[in-house]
């Protein structure tokens, strides 16, 4: 944990101090090799025990050990450091404890290990960062490109202006032309339709829809397939799903203790809900960071905007952590990481332990984002098993369901202590005329008074368990209002300075917020982070449906803007994009339609040698790339080809209660994936993820990723060959082919291509599966035996569902 | 880390060969160039240096074996058995214990090497004189979920990739049908498949699962390796059109990096279909073996099972293979009953651990497999109730045996009572740093680069433990 980026970072000065150079290679290394000593042995002694005092704050006795020079120049005593005689040096004097120098580090020894790191330091030669300072060294640049505030370039001229349908066309063009690169020609129909019905929706389009396309002859045929598909629920189910990723979206709680997120589909339901219905990504954000503090008129709204918040919610936590406060600080760390990664792609986490390396974010502004998440409540109890927080979501329904039973428990307790009156007289009659009542009447009541009391006790005591229960969603609410001290090295029982509750400083763009003492700030940190002069968060998002309808980012890391991720390889159009974003009021709909009607979308997969010697990789776009399906197309356009998918939307979807166990110390799987509904709609087991999407890439859902990757692995195969689900979708192919009419081979065959792969099969691939229909017949009656017999139409299915053609699009 | 061969379409590009050339196809997959898309990339590889073992079986006792009760005997623990631990226990702990309780077996030495073994593990100590003790390691969690993800993967609070995944992606493997990285009835607790998992790296790497803890071993298989509908002949012919369907397309298509990787796959998947039944497949075992691993005795059958798999998947060319033994109920975790509990989990391991060791030596394995035992952590030599010890990530036992390792050999020693590692100390990382060297990795060149930074196994940490090297 301390320092998990520092390996990142002596790769990065290895590469630094490996290039090219005057000096040799050797010489290269060594340097290589002593500040890699340096970062990790060395700097680590520095900053925790010595700068505090000789730093940049303060130079007691004059010294200051935060850069090379002044070791050497040294401070009231003299040099700290002596090249020529290292062992005499006061800085190791000091900390070895010598009788003729002050015993360093004040509040105890160093460890004797600690001593001889800095020996062995200073006797290497002192290695020290070039031109740098301890504290936060190499210089992150301040003018790495995505902390700019974006430009709104002008749209370049191109040469081929018929090819520009929209703003993407004539930027993607340009470079093209730049490059003598003809773009490839316009994909037919048939692959048009396909290839944006999976894109906007994830599932295959009917024939009848592509019958429909192709028969079209307005000019806005595309237009309107597009409007179509963006208008059907589909659309929210698959593109919600994306935006699931990377708000790292589970139903289980994961890491230690796998408990179940039992009311996390709200959340899910909440993010297609906003899909479809277009939410402003700005109003998406803040909802998320801050709907318990955004005006609500309705109870909708109000519901809606606690369970965006889920967001803030849904991270893997170690809830058995002993130490509660460490458990505090790493629930914040992921929430940082996680908001960072989604709406900057920022890595905050680098800033818990020393300041980023790489990107403009000190330890301070990390603690100072620290303030505002633990001024928010997000855990019900720190005790272990720790419980997060949820947000009451009380309906007309359980109000009334409430006040009825408070009514109820109301009537049986007047109802008992008229009994007890009544009883309490009855025993009063029978006392001897002025003896005194004894204190309790009750004790002389006789038997069968008693056992009727008692069972209208037991009656009230059952009705008081009951209480109706109030629905509930996770998501964060407001905490004492506190700002945070920063952990030296990340560590809780090492603080320093206390920081006031802040944003990172250091990206141009808007000005820090002003933060309430009232609230907790998230209200402030989502109106930075939505503000238009934001360097990041359009662009960030733009770069992230790029990336979504394209296969590759402008940026290729989705999640990295920072100076280690990727540099985009058409800036001006990223900018020109999050500008247009701005400008239509953060409609993700819009920004998909300037991407989908463009030329560069419709370019077909297709390359010629030519262009294959200029544009390698496509990252230019001059063609299409073919996808492999996700898991979850893969999936749901089998059960939809095979007619065994269930579209019912939303809900709930666990068999265990909330906060129940999906595994304790028992490895008995109780998760049903056998649901027929859109995969979306399936539970997300962290740990235990579905194995069907693990094979398929489907991401690890205990971290944000915006960038799935696409393998290739044989257990892939055998899944498509043995699995049930591909199997009763093939049978069930076949059981639509039959049901559909007493038709010849060739006619079904047709149907089956038409339902597959949105076409028909070539006469001579008609002629080769009718072959193979009649081997299989032969082969299914030599060998049927003890088994039930196959039926050779659901293995020709089988074969249609697991080929390429089924599985990619072009 | 390792330099990316020429992709497939870098070579289509070079060799200006043109396109649909199936005969090149062909001769990149002669070259195992192809199945990967570019490069496959379970191909073996070079090590970093010259390793000391080419594969490894971790023996992993869920529940945590307590050190003071197995193999770290401590005389005083038995003097002060009642009387309060004369130090400071541990500022974070998992539950308060109370004073010491001594070891209810006693210790004897074996072998000529003369190494301690308490009357838990009999045939075990048979083979001391093969053991390479340390009793110096510690973790940094004591709880299940965070120590077994530390073991697994060497954090406790971030998903990586596990131990089996580095060294998938380190070094490949051998036998192209089988996967790299095999785990017997894991855990589907306390990290689950993270366990196993590769996180960030691609895949391919992760382990494969043979069932998992609640599954008796005899019916463990590897999920989608078996059609429970087809006739094998009927299945051949299907494959047989899939893949001429798949041709047929990319002849229509042109060539594609990702479309021949799966036509590819296909074929892999077959043969893997067909061998790992194989390799699981114990009929042409002995009745002689078969006892040798307890597989007579109902008590150790199942363990049995696990090692005799896991020796002819070492074997078959496997590269990491995993034996964890849990079951449904509470494995090796007496916080109460310590008695009864341990000597039933010893009872269902000794033998057959016993078996494997003396297997692998008679076949050579030995010499060049690395056998690693352990639990998440260890106990508490201080009380848990009357008769339980609690979670102690502190001070505690693990040993390794065969390829790279001093044999009979103690390494590291916890204190008095056996509570904090005190000499010699072996952290998690330190471990693992170890057993990348034994395999021919150095763990700090060990790399992937993941969201803009490089990642490894042992963070920033682990220093290879040159000592116990043989």
């Amino acid at each position: 944990m301390i320092a998990r980026c520092a390996a990142a970072f002596a790769i990065f000065l290895a590469v630094m101090s490996s290039s090219p150079g005057l000096r040799g290679a050797d010489d290269n290394d060594a340097k290589r090799k002593s500040l890699e000593f340096f970062e990790s042995r060395v700097r680590p002694v520095l900053v925790e025990h010595c700068q505090k005092c000789h730093g940049p704050d303060k130079q007691w006795a004059g010294l200051r050990l935060d850069n090379r020079a002044s070791l050497i120049d040294g401070g009231e005593s003299g040099p700290a450091v002596t090249l020529d005689d290292v062992s005499q040096s006061l800085i190791l004097k000091a900390v070895r404890h010598d009788p003729d120098a002050s015993p360093m580090p004040p509040e105890g020894k160093l460890t004797p290990a600690q001593i001889a790191d800095l020996e062995t330091w200073i006797r290497d030669g002192l290695a020290f960062p070039e031109g740098a300072k301890v504290g936060g060294l190499p210089k992150p640049d301040p003018n790495h490109w995505s902390f700019q505030p974006p430009t709104d370039p002008e749209v370049p001229s191109v040469r081929d202006t018929a090819w520009v349908r929209t703003g993407v066309d004539a930027f993607i063009l340009s470079e093209l032309e730049k490059k003598g690169i003809v773009p490839a020609p316009e994909a037919d129909r048939r692959t048009l339709i396909r290839r944006v019905t999976f894109d906007l929706t994830g599932l295959p389009p009917e024939p009848k829809d592509i019958e429909a396309f192709l028969a079209d002859e307005r000019p806005d045929a595309w237009n309107r397939v597009v409007d179509r598909l963006l208008a059907s629920t589909a659309y929210g189910e698959h593109w919600g799903r994306h935006w699931l990723d990377v708000a790292r979206y589970a139903d289980s709680n994961g890491l230690d203790e796998n408990v179940a997120h039992g009311n996390a589909w709200k959340y899910r339901d909440y993010v297609v809900q906003s899909f479809n219905d277009d939410v402003p990504y700005s109003q998406f954000l803040a909802e998320q960071l801050a709907g318990d503090l955004l005006p609500a008129e309705d109870r909708q709204t109000r519901e809606r905007q606690l369970i965006a918040t889920g967001f803030l919610s849904l991270g893997p936590k170690v809830i058995a952590e002993v130490d509660e406060k460490k458990m505090q600080m790493d629930i914040i760390d992921e929430q940082l990481d996680t908001l960072g990664r989604a709406f900057l792609g920022m890595t905050f986490g680098c800033a818990r332990c020393h300041d980023h390396k790489f990107d403009p974010v000190s330890t301070a502004d990390y603690y100072g984002l620290a303030g505002i998440l633990i001024s928010t409540r997000s855990m019900e109890s720190f005790v272990k098993v720790a419980k997060w927080y949820e947000n009451p979501l009380p309906t007309p329904e359980s109000e009334a369901a409430k006040a009825a039973w408070e009514q109820q428990v109301t009537a049986k307790k007047s109802e008992i202590e008229q009994f007890i009156a009544a009883a309490d007289a009855k025993v009063r009659e029978t006392l001897p005329e002025g003896a005194p009542a004894p204190e309790k009447l009750e004790t002389k009541y006789p038997e069968e008074t008693t056992k009727a009391l008692k069972e209208l006790r037991d009656g009230l005591a059952k009705l008081e368990k009951a209480i109706p229960e109030v629905p509930t969603a996770m998501g964060v609410s407001e905490a004492r209002v506190s700002d945070v001290p920063i952990h030296i090295r990340g560590s809780h029982l090492k603080l320093g300075d206390v920081i006031p509750r802040r944003v990172p400083t250091n990206m141009r763009g808007p000005e820090t917020p002003e933060f309430s003492q009232s609230q907790s700030g998230r209200l402030e940190l989502a109106r930075w982070l939505t503000d238009p002069r934001h360097p990041l968060t359009a662009r960030v998002l733009a770069n992230r449906v790029w990336r979504w309808h394209f296969g590759r980012g402008l940026v290729a890391s989705t999640d990295n803007f920072g100076t280690l991720g990727d540099h985009p390889t058409h800036p001006e159009l990223l900018d020109w994009l999050a500008h247009r974003l701005l400008e239509d009021n953060w409609s993700i709909k819009a920004l998909h339609r300037r991407l989908v009607l463009s030329s560069t979308y419709r370019q077909s997969t297709e390359v010629s040698p030519a262009t294959l010697a200029a544009d390698l990789d496509n990252r230019l776009w001059s063609r299409f790339n073919v996808r492999r399906l996700s898991a979850e197309e893969v999936r749901d356009s089998v059960l939809a080809t095979g007619g065994l998918l269930d579209r019912t939307a939303g809900g709930p979807v666990l068999t265990v209660p909330n906060r129940g166990y999906l595994f304790d110390h028992t490895s008995k799987d109780l998760t049903r994936y056998d649901s027929p509904r859109r995969a979306i709609y399936l539970p997300v087991i962290r740990n235990n993820v579905y194995d069907f999407f693990q094979l398929l890439d489907y991401p690890d859902p205990a971290v944000a990723n915006g960038d799935r990757s696409s393998t290739t692995i044989a257990p892939q195969a055998l899944m498509m060959l043995n699995s049930d689900l591909v199997m009763d979708a093939a049978a069930g192919l076949a059981k639509r082919l039959a049901d559909e009419g007493e038709r010849d081979d060739a006619a079904k065959l047709d149907r089956a291509y038409q339902l597959a792969y949105g076409r028909s099969p070539t006469p001579s691939e008609a002629q080769q599966q009718l072959a193979f229909l009649e081997a299989a017949r032969r082969t299914v009656s030599e060998t049927a035996g003890s088994e039930q017999a196959v039926d050779p139409w659901s293995i020709l299915c089988q074969v249609l569902l697991a080929s390429n053609e089924f599985i990619y699009v072009n | 880390m390792f330099n990316q061969p020429l992709t497939r379409r870098h070579m289509l590009q070079q060799s200006a060969v043109g396109f649909g050339s199936l005969a090149l196809a062909g001769l990149l997959h002669e070259q195992g160039l192809a199945s990967g898309g570019n490069t496959n990339p379970l191909a073996p590889h070079m090590p970093h240096f010259a390793p000391r073992a080419k594969r490894a079986i971790f023996l992993f006792m869920k529940g945590g074996p307590s050190q003071v009760d197995t193999f770290d005997p401590k005389p005083l623990l038995d003097r002060d058995d009642g009387k309060p631990l004369p130090f400071d226990k541990p500022r974070v702990q998992f539950a308060p214990t109370g004073n010491l309780l001594k070891s209810p077996w006693k210790f004897q030495q074996y072998g000529e090497s003369g190494l301690p073994v308490s009357e838990l593990f009999p045939h075990v100590a048979q083979h001391v004189d093969d053991l390479c003790m340390i009793h110096s390691l510690h973790g940094s969690n004591p709880a299940h979920g965070g120590a077994l993800m530390k073991i697994h993967t060497g954090s406790d609070n971030f998903v990586r990739p596990s131990l089996g995944a580095w060294l998938s992606y380190g070094l490949g493997t051998e036998n192209q049908n089988l996967p790299a990285f095999v785990t017997i009835c894991p855990t589907l607790a306390h990290g689950g498949v993270n366990n196993w998992g590769s996180a960030f790296l691609p895949a391919t790497y992760q382990g494969t699962p043979i069932g998992n803890a609640s599954i008796p071993a005899a019916d463990a298989k590897v999920k989608y390796i078996a059609n429970s509908r087809l006739p094998r002949a009927v299945q051949e012919l299907q494959l047989r059109q899939l893949q001429a369907v798949n041709r047929s397309h990319i002849d229509r298509s042109g060539p594609d990096d990702s479309l021949e990787a799966r036509i590819n796959s296909f074929e892999l998947a077959f043969r893997m279909q067909t061998e790992l039944p194989q390799v699981e497949d114990l009929s042409d075992e002995t009745p002689a073996t078969l006892a040798m691993y307890g597989m007579d005795d109902p008590v150790t059958e199942n363990i049995g099972r696990m090692c005799l798999l896991a020796r002819r998947f070492a074997e078959a060319g496997v590269r990491y293979i995993q034996v964890t033994h849990s079951d449904s109920l509470v494995q090796w975790d007496q916080h109460g009953d310590l008695k009864n509990g341990h000597a039933a989990k010893a009872r269902e391991v000794d033998k057959p651990i016993a078996g494997l060791l003396a297997d692998l030596k008679q076949r050579g394995l030995l010499e060049d497999t690395l056998v690693w035992w352990g639990g998440e952590f260890g106990r508490t030599p201080t009380a848990q109730g009357s008769d339980g010890r609690d979670h102690n990530p502190e001070g505690f036992t693990h040993w390794l045996a065969g390829a790279g390792v001093k044999p009979g050999f103690r390494y590291g020693a916890t204190d008095d009572y056996g509570y904090y590692a005190v000499e010699n100390k072996v952290h998690v990382h330190d471990l693992h740093a170890t057993i990348l060297h034994i395999m021919g990795l150095d763990h700090e060149r060990l790399t992937y680069r993941h969201a803009g930074r490089d990642f490894r196994l042992t963070d920033v940490e682990g220093n290879v433990v040159h000592e116990i090297l043989a």
